[in-house]
């Protein structure tokens, strides 16, 4: 993660983060253990919910016929995945979906039905009350999304309250508490109510409260879709912002595809208490694992989110010497721009290499959706050692913020 | 439907017929009709009778005398008497004394400028004024004494009824089970007539006031305890969960939210428990209360309404200050403003109204002026008597045109509650158990149904069916005045902002005066008997019913009175239209509301002349027979309880009247 936050040292961007993804493919993803190890995760709501993971001629129902049959609501069905130190997992789905439920059995605020959740290899499921509050004081911190303030405490005293839970004194907690309405932007208001505040300073608030405690891991439950939009983009950008600051490693949960994009390292698309396809905002935009997901995306503008290397083409002839030079990572707008302004293909450059280059009819597949379908690595050009390698435009560093994973993953 | 029926005659009846008998109230009352058809021809040849059958009497007046005499003979001797009971006397009796001697010792000065300064720390400037008034006004009214014996009563069996029902409410708000098994008793209690609670006291503990204040905490203690258990468990989920995320244990979870998320509900259980209170130990007087109560019945028994005016004035200016002041705290605490400074000069605060209060109190016993000097005293009682003679004179009858109010009160006690009270009693007796079956069920469950129909058979199995149907007839005549003026009323303020502002306070006013004080006006206004009582009850329900009413009628959605009007509704299309059908179910309250409170006063009226089964409670206490008042006192339940299930909607509100 420190490389990530040093190589972007420059401005955030706000328009261009959704296409974001890691600065250098190579050198950042392999972050060590998973934070968070889930597998064959079950949670059914009804009477004896326990049979149903077990049992496969109920797990094969779809949602209605599970629960004409057995009166049960599976909410998360058999989900695995693994959250990496430092990344931004994003659980994204529609409502209903299970991605709320999911969020809460990674604590156990809603006991899971089957299967097994690790937090740094330590099994969550099998945690006595004792360690489990451990776990919630000191490990893992939740936002919510109707925020949970006390409204009978001032913002100071709600962002201390993590602290005071754990016994922390008052002097000593009051001084950690101001440091943290500093650091969401709340000065002034720290004798505040919650009720006195707008939406998006009480999800401020609850945002420094969750930090004030130092977890591990941060979990956001849909905390951004009761504010505005205007509020909402805010707020994200103050939570890449932290990202980048801190590296703190995050699950967000949300039902908005764009606030997923822009957010999430990797995204985990949830249907039906399903993960239908886990990956980089690129492969799902990309190369959508079914209809559902297909559908899902079809109006997402693609050339924001793809990048250069899964449009490019092998360089023929001369190509690999001419033309503008981009990163492997530059999104296919941004080399939209380069291509027409120059009015030749760009070569995609990766530490001096030429890896392919990006023509003008590529970069339109790509933004009408008619591209051919992105078979990961491209086709490298025969690596041609090129001293061009300065000439990778300044402007793509901008959009590598808060991005640590590689990509990839499948 | 209409339109069909006409246009194509078979095939409309029997549309009307499938979509009768598709409604669900009409499977009910086929059901009970059968019933009524196969059970009743058995019944009638059995027991034919217009009033209850001796036959189907339990005479419980044996076994409740002999119980009696029982509890009057070991009550110095029976284990459970002296370890138990009589250390709760004893208890009571110190401490009721302990605060009369504080409040003796404080003098008039000082128990005025503590209460003024309390007013003014919890609830502002204004309301300061106002206690400080309510007190001198006592004093000027040569009440103090009376006073501060209600007070003492009051302290101790405020702080006994917040105590336990806090305690019951946490254990019902903390456990689904406790919770399932308290409400429906917690319910009850609530439409309970304050009558009902003495005898089963009495019986106990013996007139006096241990009777007094544990009847009152018996009958203040249900508020408290069903608004914290309501307030504890309607946490918002979102916090709860929020807090459970950070790991917070158990103990946390309640000190540091649930209790706090409960304040505003915690704080409406105090007020409600101190006003049930001050009522029940006003009514308790009957059981040797003392103090103010005692006044206004001694002075009602003599029809002196000079003096109970004299005495039911500090309890109205009491009953206002306690109700707005712990009000105003109540709202104070909810939209606080800054809170880490306040804890520290919150206690410098309340240091100062000590200060002060002991001070004053100082200054007064050193200037030898505990007592409230007799040469400020106003006596009121006699120049009310003498506009109450005139107005005998002059208003009673023969005043032309409009007729007096006597004559009001005759006619109505000759044409309306004589004849509904002959008709009652005419009915064979399993009539009136189908009436009430019928009615429960249309508007209730079958379960509400069943109780009402037993708690009604109860009655007659007590013997008492005549006196039952007595009270019945003349709440039944309450009730409908209540509705029809309470309804006008309250449609009309629902209409008029400017209205409804004017009502605001005289409601206000009207709702937290305790239930004893009604019965002074109408005496004076029409002497004793049923029609006083009546309209007392009239009176007492009122301001709920309107109330109620005008909110229903306000909150029916904005959207769908648009839409009516934008259809170019009538006014009156649209109240009858819209707003009645929307406001079904606040008028289904309103309805429940009247009848409960009307029944509580109406059973009071019997110290007026009301008779029935009020008078047997009075006339049991008072002559020490026992049985002939604690059957008529569980008449008074069976009652209370068979009309407020008959009434009943499916949802309840939590308060009275608001």
């Amino acid at each position: 993660m420190t490389t990530t936050s040093t190589a972007s040292s420059s401005s955030p961007s706000s328009s261009s983060s959704a296409s974001a993804s890691s600065s250098s493919s190579g050198g950042v993803g392999k972050a060590g253990s998973p934070v968070f190890a889930v597998d064959g995760l079950w949670k059914v709501f009804g009477p004896k919910a326990e049979r149903i993971p077990g049992d496969s001629a109920l797990t094969d129902l779809g949602p209605a016929e599970l629960r004409a049959r057995t009166g049960c609501t599976a909410a998360v069905r058999d989900v695995g995945f693994e959250v990496r130190k430092g990344e931004v997992f994003v659980v994204m789905g529609l409502s209903g979906s299970g991605k709320s439920t999911l969020v809460r059995c990674l604590t156990r605020l809603i006991e899971p039905t089957a299967g097994t959740i690790s937090i740094d290899g330590e099994d969550v499921r099998a945690m006595d009350k004792a360690r489990l509050r451990e776990l919630r004081r000191h490990r893992a911190s939740m936002v919510f999304q109707h925020f949970g303030l006390l409204p009978h405490r001032s913002v100071l005293d709600n962002i201390a309250y993590g602290l005071e839970i754990q016994g922390v004194g008052k002097a000593e907690r009051r001084k950690k508490a101001t440091e943290f309405v500093a650091k969401v932007g709340l000065e002034g208001m720290e004798q505040r109510k919650p009720g006195q505040l707008s939406g998006g300073q009480q999800q401020r608030v609850g945002l420094a409260r969750a930090l004030a405690v130092d977890p591990e891991v941060l979990l956001f439950d849909e905390p951004f879709s009761a504010l505005d939009p205007l509020i909402r983009r805010d707020m994200q950008e103050e939570v890449i912002r932290l990202h980048r600051e801190e590296g703190r490693t995050m699950v967000f949960i949300t039902h908005d595809l764009n606030e997923a994009l822009r957010l999430g390292d990797r995204i985990a698309l949830m249907r039906d208490g399903r993960i239908v396809q886990l990956g980089t905002p690129e492969e799902i935009v990309g190369s959508p694992a079914d209809d559902y997901v297909r559908e899902f995306v079809r109006d997402v503008p693609r050339e924001q989110v793809m990048t250069v290397r899964k449009a490019m083409r092998a360089a023929s002839g001369d190509e690999a010497d001419r033309g503008p030079a981009v990163a492997p990572d530059t999104t296919v707008s941004e080399a939209i721009e380069a291509v027409a302004r120059t009015g030749s293909p760009a070569r995609v450059v990766d530490e001096g290499r030429c890896l392919g280059v990006v023509d003008s009819q590529a970069l339109l597949g790509v933004v009408a959706g008619t591209g051919r379908p992105a078979d990961g690595t491209g086709g490298p050009a025969d690596a041609v050692p090129d001293a061009d390698g300065d000439a990778v435009p300044d402007a793509d560093a901008e959009s590598r913020d808060a991005r640590s994973a590689g990509e990839g993953v499948a | 439907m209409a339109a069909t029926t006409t246009a194509v005659p078979a095939t409309g009846a029997a549309a009307l017929a499938r979509s009768v008998v598709k409604h669900r109230a009409f499977g009910k009352l086929l059901l009970l009709a059968v019933v009524a058809a196969v059970l009743i021809p058995v019944v009638n040849a059995r027991w034919a009778s217009g009033t209850w059958p001796e036959a189907l009497t339990v005479d419980v007046s044996d076994p409740l005398t002999k119980t009696s005499d029982w509890i009057i003979d070991n009550r110095d001797s029976h284990p459970l008497f002296l370890y138990f009971f009589g250390h709760v006397s004893n208890a009571v009796v110190l401490s009721v004394r302990a605060v009369y001697v504080v409040l003796l010792a404080a003098g008039w000065a000082g128990v005025t400028a503590a209460a003024a300064l309390i007013a003014w720390r919890v609830a502002g400037v204004r309301l300061a004024i106002g206690t400080g008034v309510a007190f001198l006004v006592s004093g000027l009214l040569n009440m103090w004494v009376p006073a501060m014996q209600t007070l003492a009563l009051m302290v101790v069996a405020v702080l006994a009824s917040v105590v336990l029902g806090a305690l019951l409410g946490l254990a019902a708000g903390l456990s689904d089970r406790t919770y399932r098994a308290l409400r429906p008793v917690l319910d009850t209690m609530q439409v309970l007539p304050a009558f009902s609670y003495l005898l089963p006291v009495v019986l106990i503990f013996g007139i006096g006031v241990p009777a007094a204040v544990i009847a009152t905490v018996v009958y203040a203690a249900p508020p408290m305890a069903r608004l914290t258990a309501l307030g504890l468990r309607g946490a918002d989920g979102g916090v709860m969960e929020a807090v459970a995320s950070m790991g917070t244990t158990a103990r946390q979870r309640l000190l540091t939210a649930r209790l706090p998320l409960a304040r505003k509900e915690l704080l409406l259980g105090l007020n409600q428990t101190i006003m049930m209170a001050l009522s029940m130990a006003v009514i308790a007087s009957l059981v040797g209360a003392g103090g103010l109560g005692d006044r206004v019945y001694q002075a009602l028994a003599s029809v002196d309404v000079g003096a109970a005016l004299a005495a039911s004035i500090p309890i109205v200016l009491l009953a206002i200050v306690l109700d707005r002041v712990t009000g105003a705290a109540g709202e104070r605490l909810g939209d606080s403003g800054s809170s880490a400074s306040s804890a520290k000069s919150g206690l410098v605060w309340w240091g100062c109204v000590a200060v002060g209060a002991v001070a004053v109190a100082l200054a007064g016993r050193f200037t030898d002026r505990l007592n409230w000097p007799q040469g400020w005293v106003v006596n009121i009682a006699e120049p009310v008597n003498r506009a109450v003679d005139w107005m005998t004179a002059h208003l009673y009858s023969g005043v032309p045109y409009v007729g007096g109010t006597a004559d009001w009160a005759g006619h109505f006690t000759t044409w309306v509650l004589d004849p509904v009270r002959d008709g009652l009693q005419g009915l064979p007796w399993w009539s009136v158990l189908l009436i009430v079956a019928t009615l429960a069920w249309l508007i209730g469950t079958w379960r509400t149904a069943l109780t009402a129909v037993l708690a009604m058979a109860a009655i007659g199995a007590l013997g008492v069916w005549k006196p039952s149907l007595d009270t019945l007839s003349q709440v039944l005549a309450a009730v409908a005045v209540t509705l029809v003026v309470g309804f006008a009323i309250g449609a009309v303020a629902a209409r008029s902002e400017r209205l409804e502002r004017l009502l605001r306070p005289v409601l206000d006013v009207f709702q937290t005066m305790p239930q004893f004080v009604y019965l002074i006006p109408v005496v004076a206004l029409f002497g004793v008997g049923r029609a006083p009582a009546v309209a007392a009850a009239v009176v007492y329900a009122l301001p709920a019913v309107i109330r109620i009413t005008t909110q229903g009628l306000r909150q029916v959605s904005p959207a769908a009175m648009e839409s009516s009007r934008s259809l170019g509704a009538t006014n009156w299309q649209q109240l009858r239209q819209v707003q009645l059908p929307l406001a079904r179910p606040a008028l289904l309250l309103a309805v429940n509301q009247g009848v409960v409170l009307v029944l509580a006063v109406v059973i009071i009226g019997g110290l007026v002349g009301g008779g029935a089964l009020g008078y047997d409670v009075v006339f049991g206490l008072a002559q020490g027979d026992l049985a002939t008042g604690l059957v008529a006192g569980a008449a008074i339940v069976c009652l209370g309880l068979m009309l407020d299930r008959v009434t009943q909607p499916t949802e309840r509100r939590t308060r009275k009247g608001a």
